[in-house]
C-alpha cells in the first residue's frame, strides 16, 4: 500500500483523541502518523484472522477469528462481547422497527410474565432480543465442552463479565467526571465525539482504507466491520493515553529542568498551582514523537514471548507486530 | 626359659626381659604393629621362646655360661626399649619409629660386632637336625604357609629373629664362631650350622625386605629414585647379556663334561640340590632310619637319581659338588649384582680411557661380569676360589681409590659387607671328579670292612663331597687362579669369611696409602676400582676391552647418580631404595616401555593386571587394617585375621612377591567397596542382609500430582466435567429415543467414565539419593499432567502427536526455568556488609535470597505471581463454577425431557418415581430399595451378564419416551383443538365419485378404474412402509423432474410432488389452508403442522404420528385440490433439533391462530 496516501480519518481521529484525554488540537503529523498505525494494525489484524480461518478451513472472517486474536486481553474481549452484544440489540430493535406496529403488541406480550406460561419457552426466546442482550458465545466456552448445547439461564449474571467490565467502568467514570462540568454545547460536542468511528456509516470509505480485498480475500460481513471499527477505536484510545503519558513525563522532566535553571521561582510554582497559570487546557498538543514513543512502548516484547529464546536462544531480529 | 641361649642368638634390639613374656602374640608372624616394629618384634621372640622351651630344653644349662653377654645384651635392650617406649609415648608418628628403629639397630650392630668376637653359640648346635632341615628347606625355597604343624612353628621364628636388618651380621658371627669351635669333633653338626647360616642369611634378607615393606604403609616414597634405578637394572641386564654372549661361544667347551653319563646312579650328586626339596626330605628320613632301610647306598643313589626330575644346569655326574657349589655361587653372584645400587661400577671390566692408570696400579682386575663368565665356563673349583674373586674385586676398588671420602669405597664397602652375609650361604665343597670319590668310598668300605666303624652314624648323603679336602681335586683350572694378595690361604674346612676379608681390607689400606702416595684420580667419578679386578688374568682383555667399549658412555652417568644420594640419605630410606630397587625398577621399565618419545606408544602391548598382583594387593590392605586392630586392641588373639582372608585362589597364579608399596603398582588396586556391599556372615552362617542401609525405595507419589488446593480443584472440575458429559449423553439418548420408533439394546453406548487416577511407577528400589533420572519415566509423567492440563482446559481425547509436541515444549520450558533459577543462585556471593571492619574476614551472601530468586526467575520468562494467580482464579475455580453451572442447566433440561415420558405414565408404576427422572435413567431404584427388583441376584444373572447394578435398561424405557414425545406432539394439538373431530372423509368410490369436484372427478375416474373400481385408499391409511413418500422420485443429477410415470403404483395415489422448502412458513398459505376446513382430502403430515388441528382427517387419531419419523414438510394435495395453495405448508425445523431455535414462524402462527400456543415447545423436539 502506498504511504504518501492522504489522511482520510483526520477528524475522526481527532474526536477519538479528544474523547481519550487529549484536550488540545493535535496536529496534523500527529493525526497522520495515528492513523498510519491503525491502518498497519487493521491490516495486520486482517492478515492474521484470514490465516486462522484459512486454518479452520473457511474462507471468510468470523467474528471468532477476530476475537481469538486479542484473547489474552480479557477485557478487551469482554468490551467486544458487550459491544457485540449491543450491537445485536440494536439490530434487533431496528428490525422491529421496520416491522411497524405488530411489534408493540409483541413488546407487551413478551413483557407480560404471566402471559407466557408454564410453556413459555419459544415467546420468551422470541422476546429476548428486546430486553435482554443476547450473550455472544465463543468456540472456547465452557459450554462448548459438551456435544449438547447448554441452555441459558438468564437469571444468573455472569460474575466474570462484571469483573472484566472494570476497565471499561474506569473509563466511563473518567469521562463522567470530565464530563460533569460541561456545559450544553460542550457535551453535546463531546457526545458527537463519542460517536466518531472508523467505520460507522463510512463502511465503504473504510474498506478502501483498510484494504479489502487485498489483505483479505473475502469480503466481510457487517459484524467484522464494526467489530474492527471498535477495535479501531481502540486502537486509537490506547495509543492517545499511552502518548499522554509519555507527553506528561516529559513535561515533568521538562518542568524540572526548567526550575533548576529558574531557580526557587519555578520551585515555588511547581509547588503550588498558581491562580495565574495558564489553564491546563492550554496545554500543548501530543506531537508525533511522544506517539512514536508510545508505539514504540506498547510494541515492546514481553519476556513471555521470548521465554523458550532464554540460554542460547537467539531473539529474532524482527518480532512479529503487536497488535494494541 | 632358656633366656641365656635366645640372647645370644638374637640380636640384642630384640631381647627383653622375661616379664614380658606374657605380652606375646603368637600370629603366624603375619601381623605386625601398625606403628612400629616392636609389637612384631615381642611376639617372635616369644614364639621363638616358645619353640626352645619346647624343644631345647636341654639347652637350659647352657644359658648361665653366658651371663656376662647377656647382662649387656639386657642393657643395650633396654636401652633401645626405652628409646622406643619414649617414642611411642610421645604419639610420634610412625615415619619416626621406623627410623630409630633402624638407628637404634645400626648402634647394635656395631655394639653386637664387638660382643661377637668371642660368642659362644651352642645352641644351634644342639638343635635336632630334622627340625632343622625342614625348616632350613621351607625357608630356603620358597616363603608359603605351610599347612603342616610341625614346621609352622619355625617359621615365625624365622621371622622374628631375622626382624631387624641390622641383626645381620650377629647370627653369621656365632655361627662361625661355632663352627670353628666344634667343626672337628662333629661334622654333622657344623653341616647344619652352616645351613643354619644360610637360614639366617636367608631370613635376614626377608626381614630387610619385611622391614621395608613394613615402611610402605608407613612413609610415602617418590618415584624420583626410579629412573636411576631403571638404568641401573638395565646396565645390570646388558653385562649379563655380555657375559652370556660371550659364553655362548666358550661354555661347550665347559659344559661339554656335564653331558655324559645320565643314570650312572651317584647319591652324592643327588643331595642338596636346591632344587631337590622333597627328595631332601626323603633323604633325611632315609638317613634317620638307616639301619632300617635294606638297600645299600648305590641302590639307594641309583634310585634317587632315576627319582629326581629337575636337575639344575649345573649338574653334573662326573663332577661331584659341582651342582651344589654352583647352585650357591651362581645365587651369590646374581644377588650381588642385584644390589644396583652399589654394584653397579663393579660391574664390568674398567675401561682404560675411563682410567688411564689403573692397570699400572691393579694387576689382578677382577668385577662381577668377569665371574659369571668364569662361573659359567665352570672356572671354580672350590668355594674359596670364587670368595677369592669377590674379595678381589673389593680390595681392587679400596687399592685403586685411596681417598678414603671416595664414594666408590663406600660402595665397595656395603657390597663387601654384603658379601660377607652372602659368603657362607655357599657350601664348602671341592669339586672332585665321580671316578676319584668313588674309589674313595671303595676304600673306605673296605676300611669299614676291615672292622673301622667309626663313619658308622654319619649319614650318606651329608657326606658326600664334603670329605674331600680342599686341593685335591682341583683340574686344569689352577693357572687362573691367583688369589689377591690380602687373601687368606685356604683355612681347610672351616672358611671364615670375615677374617679375611678384614684382614683383605686392611692390607689393601695399608697398601694403598703406604705403597701409593699418589692420589687417586679423586672428582673424576670414574668407576675405577672395578678395574682392580678385570686386569685381564683370564687372558680374555681383548673381549674385555670391547665390553668396555660398548658402554663406556653409560658409565659416568650411571655410577654418578646413586652415588650422590648415598650421602645424605637416612637409613631407613637406603633400606627402601635397596630392597625396592629391582621391583622399581622393573614396573619403571614396564612403564618405560609404553612410551616411545614423549609420546604413548599405542603398538606396545597394554599393562594387564594380574590375579596375583591383585591378591597381594588385598592381603596387603588387610595386613595394615590388621596392624591398625592390633594397635587398637592389646589382647592376644590367637589368629590374624587377616590370613583367614587368603582366598582359595591363592595358589592359582605364581605368586611373585614384589616388594613394593601398592602404589607403585597402580595395576593391581582394588577399588574400595563400600562397607555395605560386603558379603557379611552372621554367627550362623546367614547373610547378613545390609539392603535396608543403602538401598531405599523410591518414595510413592514421585511421579504422581503432588496434592495440593489446586490440583484438587483441577480434579474437582474434571470430575465436574466428566458428570456433565454423562448428562450430555443421556440427553443426546433421550432426543434419540424420542425420533426413533425402535430401539436396540445395544444401540447407545452407556457413557460411563471413570474418574482420572494416576497411577504411580511401581515400587523402585534405589542405590543411592538423588532423584531418579529415567528421562522416559519423566517424560511419561510430565505428558499425562499435560494431558490432564488438556482436559481441563476442555478437551475430551487428543492425538499423540500433538500431546507429544506441548509435552516436548512444556519439558523445553521447563527446562528454561531451571536453568534460569540456577544461574540466579549460582550468582557469585556479595559482601554482607556495605563497610566492613578492615581487619575483619568478610562475610559474605548469597545476591539473592530464595524469593527473589524466584521471582527474577519468573519475570525472565515472561510470568508474575499475577498472572499466575489469575490462571488460578479465572482458569480454574471460576471455571469450575462455569461448569457447574452447565452441569446444573443440563441436568434441569435432562428432566424437563424426561418428565412428559414419566408424568403420565402409571400402569407400570413407573409414575412412583415422581420427578425422579435421573433415579430411573439410571436405574438406581433397584438399588434403593435394596431389593432385587427383577430377581436378577436370585438367578444369578446379574453375575453372568456382569451387571454392576441392577439398573432398568435404559432401552426398556424407549416405548414409553417415543410415546409419550408423539403422545405429547398430538395431545398437544388436541388440546388446543375444541371441537370433536370431523368425521373421515368416506372412501372414494365409483359411487362417490360424483360427490367431487368436477377438476378431480376425471382423475379419480381413471384411478379407480385402474384399481378395478375398489375404493381408493388414502395414503395415510398405508403402512408407513408403502407410502409414497418412502418411495419418493430422487431429483435426478441433471436437475429436470422426469414427468411422472402414468402406471405408478396401483395403490397409491397420485406422486406428491415436495413443496420447495422456501414455501413453508407462508402464513397466508397457512391461514389458507385453515381457513377452508370444508375441504376436503388434504394430505398431510402430522409431525409438525401446527394449522392441521382443525382440519385432521380420519386417520389421524387411527394412526398418531406414524410419519412423525418422515418428518419431511412434504405434503400431499390431490389433483382435484391443486387449485389451492399449498395448504398446510408446516415450518420445517427438523434441521434446529432445539426448542430453542427457530420459534418465529411457530409464535408468529399462534399468534394468528389465537389459540394458546402449547405445542410450540413439543412440536419442535419432535422433529
Amino acid at each position: 500500500m502506498s504511504t504518501d496516501r492522504t489522511p482520510k480519518y483526520r477528524q475522526e481521529i481527532q474526536q477519538m483523541m479528544f474523547v481519550s484525554g487529549e484536550t488540545a488540537e493535535p496536529s496534523v503529523e500527529t493525526t497522520t502518523l495515528i492513523e498510519e498505525i491503525v491502518r498497519q494494525q487493521v491490516v495486520e489484524i486482517l492478515a492474521r484472522s484470514t490465516a486462522l480461518a484459512t486454518r479452520r478451513g473457511v474462507r471468510s472472517i468470523s467474528t471468532d477469528d477476530l476475537i481469538f486474536l486479542i484473547r489474552h486481553d480479557k477485557a478487551k474481549v469482554s468490551r467486544l462481547k458487550t459491544f457485540l452484544s449491543w450491537k445485536d440489540v440494536r439490530k434487533n430493535v431496528k428490525d422491529s422497527d421496520d416491522k411497524g406496529g405488530a411489534d408493540a403488541a409483541d413488546f407487551a406480550a413478551a413483557d407480560d410474565p404471566i402471559a407466557g406460561g408454564v410453556v413459555a419457552g419459544p415467546q420468551d426466546v422470541a422476546s429476548k432480543p428486546k430486553n435482554k442482550r443476547a450473550r455472544v458465545g465463543l468456540a472456547w466456552d465452557v459450554n462448548s465442552f459438551y456435544s449438547v448445547q447448554v441452555p441459558e439461564r438468564e437469571d444468573e449474571e455472569d460474575e466474570e463479565e462484571e469483573e472484566q467490565n472494570y476497565a471499561t467502568l474506569q473509563r466511563l467514570a473518567a469521562a463522567d467526571e470530565r464530563t460533569k462540568h460541561m456545559t450544553r454545547e460542550e457535551y453535546v460536542f463531546w457526545s458527537e465525539c463519542r460517536q466518531a468511528s472508523f467505520t460507522y456509516r463510512k463502511s465503504k470509505r473504510f474498506r478502501e482504507w483498510a484494504g479489502f480485498g487485498i489483505v483479505t480475500e473475502s469480503k466481510p460481513n457487517d459484524d467484522i466491520v464494526d467489530i474492527l471499527g471498535f477495535l479501531t477505536f481502540e486502537i486509537v484510545q490506547t495509543l492517545t493515553e499511552e502518548a499522554l503519558k509519555v507527553k506528561e513525563r516529559e513535561d515533568r522532566e521538562k518542568n524540572r529542568r526548567g526550575g533548576a535553571d529558574n531557580g526557587e521561582d519555578s520551585k515555588k510554582r511547581k509547588r503550588e498551582t498558581g491562580l495565574f497559570d495558564p489553564p491546563e487546557e492550554g496545554r500543548t498538543p501530543v506531537e508525533p514523537k511522544h506517539i512514536r514513543e508510545a508505539y514504540r512502548k506498547l510494541q515492546a516484547t514481553p519476556n513471555k514471548n521470548i521465554a523458550m529464546l532464554l540460554h542460547n536462544g537467539r531473539v529474532p531480529a524482527r518480532m512479529p507486530l503487536r497488535l494494541i | 626359659m632358656s633366656l641365656g641361649h635366645h640372647h645370644a642368638w638374637l640380636p640384642p634390639g630384640h631381647l627383653r626381659p622375661p616379664d614380658d613374656l606374657h605380652d606375646a602374640r603368637s600370629a603366624n608372624g603375619y601381623s605386625r604393629s601398625f606403628s612400629g616394629a616392636r609389637t612384631p618384634q615381642l611376639r617372635a621372640s616369644a614364639d621363638a621362646d616358645g619353640l626352645h622351651a619346647g624343644t631345647l630344653i636341654s639347652d637350659a644349662d647352657l644359658a648361665p655360661d653366658d651371663d656376662p653377654r647377656i647382662a649387656m645384651f639386657r642393657d643395650l635392650y633396654k636401652r633401645s626399649e626405652a628409646q622406643i617406649n619414649d617414642l611411642f609415648a610421645n604419639q610420634k608418628s610412625a615415619e619416626e619409629a621406623a627410623r630409630s628403629a633402624v638407628a637404634d639397630a645400626e648402634e647394635t650392630q656395631t655394639k653386637s660386632q664387638r660382643a661377637d668376637e668371642s660368642a659362644p653359640p651352642p645352641a644351634p648346635a644342639k638343635k635336632p637336625a630334622r627340625k632343622l632341615d625342614d625348616d632350613d628347606y621351607d625357608d630356603y625355597d620358597d616363603d608359603d604357609d605351610d599347612d603342616d604343624e610341625a614346621s609352622s612353628p619355625p617359621k615365625p621364628k624365622s621371622l622374628g629373629t631375622s626382624h631387624d636388618p641390622s641383626g645381620l651380621p650377629s647370627p653369621s658371627r656365632p655361627s662361625s664362631g661355632s663352627v670353628s669351635v666344634v667343626i672337628e669333633a662333629r661334622k654333622e653338626t657344623k653341616k647344619e650350622t652352616l645351613e643354619d647360616i644360610r637360614k639366617k642369611l636367608e631370613q635376614d634378607k626377608k626381614a630387610t625386605e619385611e622391614a621395608a615393606k613394613r615402611s610402605f604403609h608407613t612413609l610415602f616414597y617418590t618415584l624420583e629414585n626410579d629412573r636411576d634405578a631403571m638404568l641401573d637394572q638395565q646396565r645390570l641386564e646388558e653385562s649379563e647379556r655380555q657375559v652370556e654372549a660371550e659364553m655362548s661361544g666358550q661354555a661347550n667347551a665347559g659344559n661339554n663334561p656335564n653331558s655324559n653319563s645320565n643314570g650312572y646312579g651317584s647319591l652324592s650328586s643327588a643331595n642338596l640340590g636346591a632344587s631337590s626339596l622333597t627328595l631332601k626330605n626323603l633323604i633325611a628320613r632315609i638317613d634317620m632310619k638307616r639301619t632300617m632301610v635294606q638297600a645299600s647306598d648305590a641302590e639307594l643313589r641309583s634310585l634317587m637319581s632315576e627319582v629326581r626330575k629337575n636337575r639344575s644346569k649345573w649338574a653334573s655326574e662326573d663332577k661331584i659338588g659341582q651342582e651344589e657349589l654352583y647352585e650357591a655361587a651362581e645365587k651369590v653372584l646374581s644377588e650381588l649384582k642385584a644390589m644396583t645400587e652399589h654394584s653397579t661400577a663393579f660391574l664390568t671390566r674398567v675401561n682404560k680411557r675411563d682410567a688411564p692408570d689403573y692397570y699400572t696400579i691393579i694387576k689382578h682386575p677382577m668385577d662381577l661380569g668377569t665371574m659369571t663368565k668364569k662361573l659359567k665356563a665352570l672356572q671354580y673349583k672350590s668355594k674359596q676360589e670364587f670368595v677369592d674373586d669377590i674379595n678381589l674385586i673389593w680390595s681392587n676398588c679400596f687399592k685403586y681409590n685411596t681417598n678414603p671420602e671416595h664414594f666408590l669405597r663406600k660402595h665397595a664397602l656395603y657390597m663387601k659387607k654384603e658379601t660377607e652375609k652372602l659368603v657362607p650361604l655357599i657350601p664348602e665343597i671341592v669339586i672332585r671328579d665321580r671316578a676319584e670319590v668313588e674309589a674313595e668310598e671303595r676304600r673306605l668300605q673296605l676300611a669299614e670292612m676291615d672292622g673301622a666303624d667309626e663313619s658308622d652314624d654319619e649319614p650318606i648323603m651329608s657326606s658326600r663331597g664334603r670329605k674331600a679336602p680342599g686341593k685335591s681335586s682341583k683340574k686344569g683350572a689352577a693357572p687362573v687362579r691367583n688369589t689377591p694378595s690380602g687373601s687368606e690361604p685356604p683355612a681347610g674346612q672351616a672358611s671364615q669369611p670375615p677374617a679375611p676379608v678384614r684382614s683383605d681390607s686392611d692390607t689393601a689400606m695399608e697398601g694403598t696409602q703406604n705403597g701409593f702416595p699418589t692420589p687417586p684420580p679423586g672428582g673424576t667419578q670414574t668407576p675405577s676400582d672395578p678395574a682392580g679386578v678385570g686386569a685381564g688374568v683370564q687372558g680374555s682383555q681383548g673381549d674385555a676391552m670391547e665390553i668396555d667399549g660398548l658402554i663406556p658412555s653409560n658409565n659416568n652417568i650411571l655410577t654418578a647418580l646413586p652415588a650422590s644420594g648415598v650421602e645424605s640419605e637416612d637409613p631407613e630410606y637406603k633400606v627402601w631404595k635397596q630392597v625396592t630397587k629391582k621391583d622399581r625398577a622393573v614396573i619403571a621399565a614396564e612403564r618405560h616401555r609404553l612410551f616411545k618419545g614423549d609420546k604413548l606408544n599405542s603398538e606396545e602391548p597394554a599393562l594387564l593386571r594380574t590375579k596375583a598382583g591383585m591378591r597381594r594387593w588385598l592381603r596387603n590392605q588387610m595386613q595394615i587394617n590388621a596392624e591398625g586392630d592390633k594397635a587398637r586392641e592389646s589382647t592376644a588373639q590367637g589368629l590374624d585375621p587377616g590370613a583367614a582372608g587368603e582366598t582359595l585362589a591363592e595358589g592359582i597364579e605364581v605368586d611373585e612377591d614384589r616388594v613394593i608399596p601398592d602404589y607403585y603398582d597402580v595395576m593391581s588396586g582394588v577399588p574400595d567397596l563400600p562397607p555395605h556391599l560386603s558379603w557379611k556372615e552372621d554367627s550362623d552362617g546367614n547373610i547378613v542382609d545390609a539392603s535396608e542401609e543403602f538401598l531405599r525405595v523410591l518414595p510413592s507419589g514421585s511421579f504422581t500430582q503432588p496434592d495440593s488446593k489446586l490440583s484438587r480443584k483441577m480434579d474437582a472440575n474434571m470430575r465436574q466435567m466428566q458428570e456433565t458429559r454423562k448428562v450430555c449423553s443421556k440427553i443426546g439418548i433421550v432426543k434419540q429415543m424420542q425420533l426413533q420408533s425402535q430401539m436396540y439394546q445395544n444401540q447407545f453406548q452407556k457413557y460411563q467414565p471413570e474418574p482420572f487416577v494416576e497411577h504411580d511407577v511401581p515400587a523402585h528400589v534405589m542405590n543411592d539419593g538423588g532423584p531418579v533420572i529415567s528421562p522416559w519415566v519423566c517424560k511419561a509423567a510430565l505428558q499425562r499432567s499435560v494431558a490432564k492440563i488438556f482436559y481441563h482446559t476442555g478437551f475430551e481425547e487428543y492425538q499423540p502427536s500433538a500431546l507429544d509436541a506441548v509435552t516436548d515444549i512444556a519439558s523445553d520450558f521447563f527446562q528454561k526455568i531451571g536453568e534460569t533459577l540456577k544461574s540466579y543462585m549460582e550468582t557469585p556471593k556479595l559482601p554482607a556488609t556495605e563497610t566492613p571492619e578492615p581487619n575483619t574476614a568478610p562475610q559474605w551472601k548469597r545476591a539473592y535470597t530464595e524469593p527473589e530468586m524466584v521471582l527474577h526467575t519468573l519475570s525472565s520468562v515472561g510470568v508474575d505471581v499475577e498472572s499466575l494467580e489469575s490462571y488460578i482464579k479465572d482458569d480454574v475455580e471460576r471455571l469450575g463454577t462455569k461448569l457447574s453451572t452447565a452441569h446444573d442447566r443440563l441436568r434441569s433440561l435432562l428432566s424437563e425431557l424426561l418428565r412428559p415420558a414419566l408424568a403420565d405414565g402409571g400402569e407400570d408404576g413407573s409414575s412412583a418415581f415422581q420427578d425422579g427422572s435421573e433415579q430411573f435413567i439410571g436405574g438406581d431404584f433397584a438399588e434403593d430399595i435394596d431389593e432385587d427388583f427383577f430377581g436378577f441376584k436370585e438367578l444369578g444373572l446379574d453375575r453372568e451378564f456382569g451387571l454392576a447394578t441392577l439398573s432398568v435398561p435404559l432401552h426398556l424405557l424407549q416405548n414409553r419416551m417415543y410415546n409419550a414425545a408423539q403422545a405429547q406432539n398430538t395431545s398437544a394439538a388436541q388440546a388446543v383443538t375444541l371441537f370433536p373431530p370431523p368425521p373421515a372423509y368416506p372412501r372414494i368410490t365409483s359411487e362417490t365419485l360424483l360427490s367431487q369436484i368436477g377438476l378431480v372427478q376425471g382423475f379419480l375416474g381413471a384411478k379407480l378404474k385402474t384399481s378395478n373400481s375398489e375404493s381408493l385408499v388414502e395414503d395415510l391409511e398405508l403402512p408407513p412402509k408403502q407410502r409414497p413418500t418412502a418411495a419418493r422420485p430422487r431429483l435426478p443429477a441433471s436437475g429436470k423432474i422426469q414427468p411422472p410415470a402414468a402406471a405408478s403404483g396401483l395403490t397409491t395415489s397420485p406422486q406428491k410432488r415436495p413443496l420447495p422448502p422456501s414455501a413453508a412458513g407462508q402464513q397466508p398459505a397457512s391461514k389458507l389452508g385453515i381457513s377452508e376446513p370444508s375441504k376436503k382430502k388434504v394430505k398431510k403430515n402430522s409431525g409438525a403442522s401446527i394449522g392441521a388441528s382443525d382440519s385432521v382427517v380420519e386417520g389421524e387419531e387411527a394412526l398418531p404420528g406414524v410419519d412423525g419419523t418422515k418428518a419431511s414438510a412434504t405434503t400431499a394435495v390431490k389433483p382435484n385440490t391443486a387449485d389451492e395453495p399449498s395448504v398446510d405448508a408446516t415450518p420445517d425445523l427438523s434441521g434446529k433439533g432445539d426448542m430453542d431455535t427457530g420459534p418465529d414462524g411457530v409464535g408468529a402462527e399462534s399468534v394468528d391462530n389465537a389459540a394458546p400456543l402449547t405445542n410450540g415447545t413439543v412440536a419442535g423436539d419432535a422433529s
